[in-house]
C-alpha cells in the first residue's frame, strides 16, 4: 500500500494529540503500520502545535515539507502555516468559514499546485451542539466526509464510539454525525 | 507477541523490561519524561516489581542506578541530555569503574532546541566519558538497542549510553513486544577497595582497562547489524556514499527510496562509538566522496578522520544549528550529488515557494505562554509590582514562560535562579550598590538543584528575595508528582518533605508562604521581604508563593470559581492581554475592548484584581 501522510495542526489545548489517536487507531485496526511525530513540552503551551501521521510503511517519522497528502486544521491561520508540507495535489481541511477559505494570497497557489481544500466552521459546529473543547473530533467528522485516504468513515466514527469516555460518548457521537453530514454537502 | 501503539519512550520502557532491568531512575525532562511512567504501567501490567523512582535530580539518578549495577542488576536511568550534564560528575567515573549487572543510561536529545537550553549531542558526552553510544533511528530499533545495550554493558562491564533524540521520545509508532521480565539476580556486593574505592593510582589502571575494553567493543561493533552496516561490494567504486546515524540515517533512507536512488551507498552508524574503523574504512576507500548526516553535531565526522573527503558541518555542507528535519536533509543531499556532478534528488521546490508564501501573511506569532489560571501568572505580576526595578533571575520550568510578562531575566541552567541572584548581588555590592533582585524558582527545581546555591547565598551573605513558586506538582514536563506531596510515581506513599523544612534548614530565617491568587496580599508581602533583606540585620528572604497547578490539580486549584466580565469601563490599554498575556482575555478589533473567551477562561478570578480601570467585573 501507498504510505499517506497527514499533517494535523492546530492550537495548543485543541486536543491535537487525541485527533492523532483517532485516526492512528483506525489505521492499526485496519493492520496497517503507523509512525508519527507528536509535539510535547514547552510547545505545547498554547502555541502552534502540528501532528506528523505516516499510515503505511515508513522509516522516519517527520513529514518531509511538499510531502503531506493530507493537512487537517483546526484553525485557519494553523492551516497557512503548514501549507508548505501539502504535496501538489494534496487536500486541505480547514476548521474555518467556507466561503473565506482559502485567502485570496493563497488561492492561487492552490491552483496551481492542485491542492484542493475545503473548509467548515467546525469549532462553532461542536461549540453550538454544547462541546466546545470538541473541534478535534468535528474535523476528523468533516474529514470523513471526503471519502480520502485509506480510513472509512464508518471506521473513524467506530473508534471516536469506542475511545470516548461513557460520559461524553454521545455527544461525541452527535457532533461527528453532524459533522460528516456538513462535509457530504460539499462532496 | 504482543502490540501496542506507543510513543518511543513507551517502546523503550518495553525494551527495558523485556531486558529484565531490575532498576529504574530519572529525573523528568522533554524528552525523556515518559519513559519512566510508561515503565510503571508496563511493570504493573506484568505485575513485576521493578524499582521504579523518580529520583530528585539526575546525579541522584545515576548514582542510584549505578549502586544497583555493582550490586549485580540490570539497571537504568534515564533524562534529558542537559540532565546528562548534571549527572556527569558519575557518568565519567563510573566509566572508568565499571559495573557488574548491565547499566544503561536513556539520554534523550533536543536537536532544534524544542524544549532545552542547548543542543548539545550526547554521543560527545558519551565520547569524552569513554562510554559506548548507541543511537536509534526509530522507536522500534530504540526499544530493540536497549536490549544490546544491557548485553554489551555486561559483557564489557562499562555503561551504556542510549541516544534517542526527540523524534524516537515523541514518535509514536505499532510495536510488537515480548515477555517483560525482572531479572532475578539477586543483590549482592563484593568488597573491592581498589575497584568500588579507587584512588588515583587505581584510576590509572582502570583507565588503561578502559580503553583496551574500547578496541574489543570497536571490532563489535564493526559486525552489529542491523545498527551499523553499509550495502557497498568488494571492488565496487561510488562517486559519493552517505554516512548517517539516528534519526537522520532514518530520513536518509526514505529518501533514497523515495526517489530510487540505489546508486548512492549508505552507511548506517547505529553504535558509532568505539568507532567501528574496520567497518568504515572500506566504504571510506570505496566512495571518492562521503556525505555524513547526524544530528546534532560532529562526533561521526570527526572520527571518520579523513576530512579532505568529507562533506559535512565542517564543509558547510550541514547546518551547524538546528534539528536536521527531512526538506533540509534533501537540501543537504542534493547540494552534495551537485558537487559531485550526480543528478538531484528532485528538482521539485514547491515548498520552498510555500514557505515563502506562508511567511508573506502575517500569521499570528503564537509564543508558548502561561495557562489561563496558572499560579505563576499571578506571582510574576505580584513581583513586578511590589519591586519593579528588580533584576529578576529566573529557572527552568513552566515559570521560564513568566518572561512575557517581564519576570524573568535569566535563565542559566536548573538552579541558576538562587545562584545568579547572589551573583547579582555581590557584583552590584562591590560598587557600594543595593540592587534589588527577586529571584523565583520552582518547587521541584528547588529540590532538584536549589539548596545548594540557597546556603552558598546564606552563609556569604547576599541579600535577595527568593520566591518559590510551589504548584505541587512538576508541571512542564508532564504533571510528575511533587517531593512536597508525598506521593510516588507508582502511586506508593513517600515521605513528604515540606519546603518550609528546607529552606529553614539552609539558614534563611525570614519565610512566609502565600497564596499568589491573593494578589494584594502576595504583592505587599514581597514588598515587606524585599525591604527586610535590606535592612542590616536582613538576609535571605523567601516567599513560598504557594497555589495548585490548574491544569495537573484543578480541582485543588479551583475550589471557588468567578464568572468575570469586562464593563464599558474598558479603554482598550491592553494590560490584560498583552502585559498580564491571560489567554482568555483578547482584544475585540470591533468593540475595541478585551472580551473574555468563556471557552479558555479558567474562574480563577486573578484579573479582577489587575486592570488599572477596573473594568473586570465579577457577575457571581
Amino acid at each position: 500500500m501507498k504510505t499517506y501522510q497527514f499533517v494535523l495542526s492546530g492550537l495548543g489545548g485543541q486536543g491535537i494529540l487525541f485527533m492523532t489517536k483517532i485516526l492512528a487507531q483506525t489505521a492499526l485496526n485496519r493492520g496497517y503500520n503507523i509512525l508519527g511525530a507528536e509535539t510535547h513540552g514547552m510547545a505545547q503551551r498554547g502555541g502552534s502545535v502540528v501532528s506528523h501521521l505516516k499510515i503505511g510503511d515508513a522509516g522516519a517519522s517527520l513529514i518531509r515539507a511538499g510531502a503531506g497528502d493530507f493537512l487537517i486544521s483546526m484553525d485557519e491561520a494553523e492551516a497557512y502555516r503548514y501549507l508548505p508540507w501539502v504535496k501538489p495535489g494534496g487536500v486541505i481541511f480547514a476548521n474555518a468559514k467556507a466561503r473565506a477559505f482559502p485567502d485570496a494570497r493563497v488561492a492561487p497557489y492552490l491552483s496551481e499546485q492542485g491542492i484542493t481544500s475545503f473548509a467548515m466552521e467546525a469549532g462553532k459546529t461542536a461549540f453550538d451542539l454544547g462541546a466546545p473543547r470538541s473541534t478535534n473530533l468535528a474535523m476528523v467528522a468533516f474529514f470523513s466526509a471526503f471519502g480520502q485516504g485509506p480510513l472509512d468513515a464508518s471506521a473513524l466514527r467506530e473508534t471516536v464510539r469506542s475511545m470516548s469516555p461513557d460520559p461524553v460518548k454521545e455527544i461525541n457521537l452527535k457532533i461527528f454525525d453532524t459533522c460528516h453530514e456538513q462535509g457530504k454537502k460539499l462532496c | 507477541m504482543k502490540q501496542a501503539f506507543l510513543l518511543g519512550n513507551g517502546a523503550m520502557a518495553l525494551g527495558l523490561l523485556e531486558a529484565g532491568c531490575q532498576m529504574l531512575t530519572s529525573y523528568p525532562g522533554t524528552p525523556s519524561s515518559e519513559i519512566l511512567p510508561e515503565t510503571v504501567r508496563f511493570a504493573k501490567q506484568a505485575e513485576l516489581n521493578t524499582v521504579i523512582e523518580w529520583s530528585v535530580n539526575e546525579k541522584v539518578a545515576f548514582d542510584n542506578a549505578f549502586a544497583a549495577a555493582i550490586s549485580g542488576k540490570r539497571a537504568a536511568c534515564c533524562m534529558k541530555m542537559v540532565g546528562l550534564n548534571v549527572a556527569a560528575d558519575s557518568f565519567f567515573s563510573a566509566a572508568y569503574i565499571g559495573n557488574i549487572g548491565g547499566l544503561v543510561v536513556i539520554s534523550c536529545d533536543d536537536p532544534g532546541p524544542h524544549s532545552s537550553q542547548t543542543e548539545q549531542d550526547s554521543r560527545f558526552m558519551a565520547r569524552m566519558a569513554k562510554v559506548p553510544v548507541l543511537d536509534p533511528s526509530s522507536p522500534e530499533e530504540a526499544r530493540n538497542m536497549i536490549q544490546t545495550a544491557f548485553e554489551i554493558s555486561e559483557e564489557f562491564q562499562v555503561p551504556v549510553l542510549v541516544r534517542p533524540a526527540i523524534r524516537i521520545c515523541h514518535a509514536r509508532q505499532n510495536i510488537s513486544y515480548g515477555d517483560l521480565k525482572n531479572n532475578d539476580t539477586t543483590a549482592s556486593f563484593k568488597r573491592e577497595p581498589t575497584r568500588w574505592a579507587s584512588t588515583p593510582k587505581f584510576r590509572f589502571l582502570q583507565h588503561k582497562a578502559l580503553n583496551e575494553k574500547h578496541i574489543k567493543i570497536a571490532e563489535k561493533f564493526a559486525f552489529l547489524r542491523p545498527y551499523n552496516q553499509h550495502d557497498i561490494q568488494p571492488g565496487q567504486t561510488h562517486p559519493l556514499g552517505i554516512v548517517a546515524g539516528g534519526v537522520p540515517s532514518a530520513v536518509v533512507a526514505d529518501l533514497l527510496a523515495e526517489f530510487g536512488r540505489t546508486d548512492i551507498p549508505v552507511l548506517k552508524l547505529g553504535a558509532p562509538y568505539p568507532f567501528p574503523a574496520s567497518l568504515a574504512d572500506p566504504f571510506m576507500d570505496a566512495c571518492d566522496r562521503v556525505l555524513v548526516i547526524e544530528e546534532t553535531d560532529t562526533v561521526i565526522e570527526y572520527l571518520l578522520g579523513d576530512r579532505r573527503k568529507t562533506f559535512g558541518r565542517l564543509s558547510g555542507h550541514v547546518p551547524m544549528e538546528g534539528e536536521l528535519v527531512p526538506e533540509k536533509i534533501l537540501v543537504v543531499i542534493n547540494r552534495a550529488l551537485s558537487d559531485c556532478g550526480l543528478a538531484p534528488l528532485t528538482n521539485d521546490n514547491t515548498a520552498r515557494d510555500a514557505f515563502e508564501l506562508s511567511a508573506s501573511l502575517d500569521l499570528p506569532v503564537r509564543r508558548p505562554t502561561l495557562c489561563p489560571g496558572c499560579p505563576h501568572r499571578a506571582s510574576f505580576y505580584a513581583i513586578r509590582k511590589a519591586v519593579p526595578k528588580a533584576i529578576y533571575p529566573s529557572d527552568i520550568g513552566c515559570y521560564t514562560l513568566g518572561s512575557n510578562l517581564g519576570g524573568v531575566d535569566t535563565v542559566l541552567d536548573m538552579g541558576a535562579g538562587i545562584t545568579l541572584a547572589s551573583g547579582f548581588w555581590h557584583a552590584f555590592q562591590q560598587d557600594g550598590v543595593d540592587k534589588p533582585v527577586i529571584a523565583t524558582m520552582g518547587d521541584s527545581t528547588f529540590f532538584h538543584s536549589g539548596t545548594t546555591g540557597l546556603i552558598n547565598a546564606v552563609y556569604n551573605d547576599a541579600r535577595f528575595v527568593l520566591v518559590i513558586l510551589d504548584n505541587g506538582i512538576t508541571a512542564m514536563t508532564g504533571m510528575q508528582p511533587a517531593i512536597t506531596q508525598g506521593i510516588r510515581v507508582d502511586g506508593r506513599k513517600g515521605n513528604a518533605i515540606a519546603l518550609e523544612t528546607i529552606v529553614k534548614g539552609c539558614g534563611v530565617e525570614y519565610l512566609k508562604v502565600v497564596d499568589p491568587y491573593e494578589v494584594t496580599h502576595t504583592i505587599d508581602e514581597i514588598r515587606a521581604a524585599h525591604e527586610w533583606t535590606l535592612s542590616p540585620d536582613g538576609g535571605i528572604a523567601v516567599i513560598i508563593a504557594r497555589h495548585p497547578c490548574v491544569i495537573g490539580l484543578r480541582d485543588q486549584a479551583l475550589t471557588e470559581t468567578f464568572e468575570v466580565t469586562v464593563t464599558e469601563e474598558c479603554d482598550d490599554c491592553g494590560l490584560c492581554h498583552l502585559r498580564f498575556e491571560c489567554p482568555a482575555m483578547k482584544r475585540d478589533p470591533e468593540k475595541k475592548k478585551t472580551r473574555i473567551d468563556p471557552v479558555l477562561c479558567s474562574g480563577c478570578g486573578v484579573c479582577l484584581h489587575i486592570c488599572p480601570k477596573d473594568a473586570v467585573q465579577c457577575l457571581s
